[in-house]
């Protein structure tokens, strides 16, 4: 069995160990027999992003905003379409920002963002860094324990951003934030769901510290319409450090 | 004011008493010594705690102890810091200068301050000539003005501690607007990183250290990253003829005309297959040709590593600029050994054991590629805190190749520290079976599991806050290898 992955913009969204989460997500299929195929989307590039069963874009420097938005606006009604089409796509840091509605500079020039999730983002001299902890909502609570999970309601990272991300009125959360800043500091939401589509600022990276999380997507990957099951993996390491932290931040 | 001139003429006027210091001063310094007193007291070694103090009653405190000297050297950048500073000391020490400094994990304002209050006699005279400083990247803002360095050394810019400079490219132009209000001070800018270069972009007194490629057949390693792949003029991808490590290199922009600047100062041959040796040629930029006639200085080093092929090179680079003579440099070098954790020798149970600093991605690729082709049967302890001085965010182990940890003769990883969970994590994904990785959060419970590993060698890679604490236990449960001198070869102390 095979999965087609896409990895877009690894030569300037490079920062955090968010290619960890590729990292991990290879080796959790490898270890059910599952092989990947990935493809590098470098700047410029063009892809066929109704082929990809999954879509990663990582966090970068803030510097590279604009550089990165110049690009991806020639791609960006193909990624929303395989979207809506059930893609399974993971946004982090500046990548969930990229792939709001629009991103507002500090001197009010607004630049549209690709529109994959209803959030847009206003940029402020404000920046959010230290390790969060979420309460997955129940939806995905739910969905987690689908894809094997058997308690673990948490979701923990590393957050470290710039300006506020706001949730629009079509948008839906992941969690709620427990312990740290989340979007915006303000409305305890944290990270934005749309269909197969999950945005977070999540780095650590997000997946190496949430098994459960990196189960859910893979499943999704494998099946996006009928239920199937993944089978069952030693994670005894991964959980130790998942409660670790959780501990510490409670 | 002293009257003789020792072979570093200084040229910058001194003004050991001619500034009227005031009231503030005054009291800052004697609040200053006197904390240092109660330091001392109390055995607290190695505070800034009266550098706080003193900053605290007198900000522009630093503006007069830094005065007082003769020549003010200043070191930043990422990796590389510490050994250079402390390498550049030794040249002066060895050429008959007096010198102070501060050290690593005192390199912010407060350090640097503490530092120049201890180098005062109680009349507040400076008791040394010449100063080198390491300066924190974050901290070049507050601490060059007021010092107001003669030749500032730029080492490299990788990414590092993120949460605590989120980004590069703050960092460049915080250095950039800072040296703009500094028009005497010389640069010495590493040639071959396009980070460091930009820094000196429009300035005229610059000279540049580089490695001369002659590893371009080495291919470029997936696992590592790059940054820096940016043009500094036009924001356009540069084009790389060969790679060093990380983004350091032979490159060039496929749009305007920025490229690696020739170097002042190249080193040639490099033998880093086991203790450094290369040859530093001093180029004359005009005719493009090497002057063997000029210079160029035969270099044996007890350092290892290709990383501190750089650190060499812009210690020794800058020890001409300041009008060390060259036979004071070839003939010091040899002698010198490292720093705590720059790859420390000790005796462990009768094993050898290596103890290193980790503290980025490039850091660790670098020190990995240095001690995997030793022989025998390894063992390893890698420990891993977060606390403010080993950088807060651990996300930075996935950019590192803990991947070449994956191989037979590698029999057990010890992991420890805060976040020793997190790293088996690592391990576990680096392809490690996990039989081979052991979780021992405690330092010396560490060790102890590390000591019972029946192989041929030892390493301990330590984040920066618990490499200290080896370190001393090391010492305390087993031996600090020292290297004799004369002949060049490890014994015990
Ligand atoms: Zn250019």
């Amino acid at each position: 069995m095979r999965l087609r992955v896409c990895h877009l913009y690894p030569d300037v969204l490079n920062l955090y160990g968010d290619r960890g989460n590729l990292l991990v997500f290879q080796r959790r299929a490898q270890w059910r027999g599952i092989e990947l195929d990935v493809d590098q989307i470098m700047l410029g590039d063009k892809g066929d992003f109704n082929s990809y069963d999954f879509i990663f874009i990582g966090g970068g420097s803030d510097s590279r905003r604009t550089l990165v938005l110049k690009n991806l606006e020639k791609i960006a009604p193909y990624i929303v379409d395989a979207v809506e089409k059930g893609a399974v796509l993971l946004a982090v840091g500046l990548g969930f920002q990229l792939l709001g509605r629009y991103i507002m500079a500090e001197d009010g020039t607004v630049i549209a963002g690709a529109g994959v999730f209803d959030a847009y983002t206003e940029m402020g001299s404000n920046r959010a860094v230290g390790d969060i902890l979420l309460e997955a909502t129940a939806d995905l609570q739910e969905e987690l324990k689908k894809a094997g999970n058997k308690d673990i309601t948490t979701l923990i990272g590393f957050e470290n951003h710039s300006g506020r991300t706001y949730l629009g009125e079509q948008g839906k959360p992941l969690g709620r934030v427990i312990k740290g800043e989340g979007n915006n500091s303000r409305d305890g939401t944290e990270g934005a769901c749309y269909k197969n589509a999950f945005g977070t600022f999540l780095h650590g990276p997000v997946l190496a510290k949430n098994p459960h999380f990196a189960d859910l997507l893979l499943l999704k990957a494998l099946s996006p319409q009928e239920e199937i099951s993944l089978d069952p993996l030693d994670d005894s390491l991964e959980i130790l450090a998942h409660n670790t932290m959780k501990k510490r931040l409670i | 004011m002293k009257s003789k001139k020792s072979i570093v003429l200084g040229e910058r006027v001194v003004n050991k008493n001619s500034i009227n210091k005031g009231f503030r001063f005054w009291l800052a310094f004697y609040a200053g010594r006197f904390s240092a007193f109660l330091c001392r007291l109390f055995r607290l070694s190695g505070t800034s705690l009266p550098g706080v103090v003193a900053l605290k009653l007198c900000p522009q405190l630093l503006f007069y102890l830094g005065s007082a000297y003769e020549k003010v050297i200043a070191v930043t950048g990422t990796n590389g810091k510490t050994t250079t500073t402390n390498l550049i000391s030794y040249y002066l020490q060895q050429a008959g200068e007096t010198v102070v400094g501060n050290g690593e994990g005192a390199n912010m304002i407060s350090g640097v301050a503490t530092a120049l209050i201890k180098d005062c006699n109680l009349l507040g005279t400076a008791q040394s000539r010449t100063v080198v400083l390491e300066v924190d990247e974050g901290s070049v803002g507050k601490i060059l003005p007021a010092v107001k360095p003669d030749l500032i050394v730029v080492t490299n810019y990788f990414r590092d501690q993120l949460d605590r400079y989120s980004e590069l490219d703050q960092i460049i132009t915080l250095l950039r607007k800072t040296i703009d209000g500094l028009p005497e001070t010389e640069l010495l800018l590493n040639a071959d990183d396009p980070l460091a270069v930009a820094v000196g972009r429009g300035r005229s007194a610059v000279r540049y250290y580089g490695v001369k490629g002659e590893r371009d057949c080495k291919e470029v390693e997936e696992n590592e990253i790059r940054e820096g792949g940016f043009c500094p003029d036009c924001g356009e991808l540069l084009a790389y003829n060969y790679y060093h490590y990380g983004q350091l290199g032979d490159y060039r922009c496929t749009k305007c005309s920025f490229k690696r600047p020739e170097p002042d100062f190249v080193a040639l041959d490099v033998d880093d297959s086991d203790l450094l040796h290369f040859s530093l040629y001093l180029q004359n930029k005009n005719t493009g040709e090497q002057e063997p006639q000029k210079g160029s200085l035969d270099l044996h080093s007890q350092l290892r590593g290709f990383y501190n092929v750089y650190n060499i090179l812009a210690a020794s680079a800058a020890a001409v600029i300041i009008g060390i003579p060259q036979q004071i440099i070839e003939a010091s070098l040899p002698d010198y050994s490292t720093a705590t954790g720059r790859l420390e020798q000790f005796i462990y149970q009768g094993r050898p054991c290596t103890l290193a600093l980790i503290k980025n991605p490039i850091g660790v690729n670098e020190v990995i590629k240095t001690i995997l082709p030793q022989e025998g049967k390894k063992a390893f302890l890698i420990a891993i805190n977060d606390l403010a001085g080993d950088g807060k965010d651990v996300s930075w182990l996935w950019d590192a190749d803990f991947e070449k940890l994956n191989q037979s003769m590698i029999s057990k990883v010890v992991c420890s520290g805060r976040r020793a969970a997190e790293m088996a994590v690592r391990l576990k994904y680096a392809g490690l079976v996990t039989s081979k990785i052991v979780i021992e959060p405690g330092c010396r419970e560490s060790l102890e599991v590390l000591g019972l590993q029946k192989v041929d060698q030892y390493y301990i890679l330590a984040s920066y806050t618990s490499l200290f604490n080896y370190a001393k236990l090391l010492r305390k449960m087993g031996k600090a290898v020292v290297n004799d001198a004369a002949q060049g070869l490890p014994s015990l102390s």
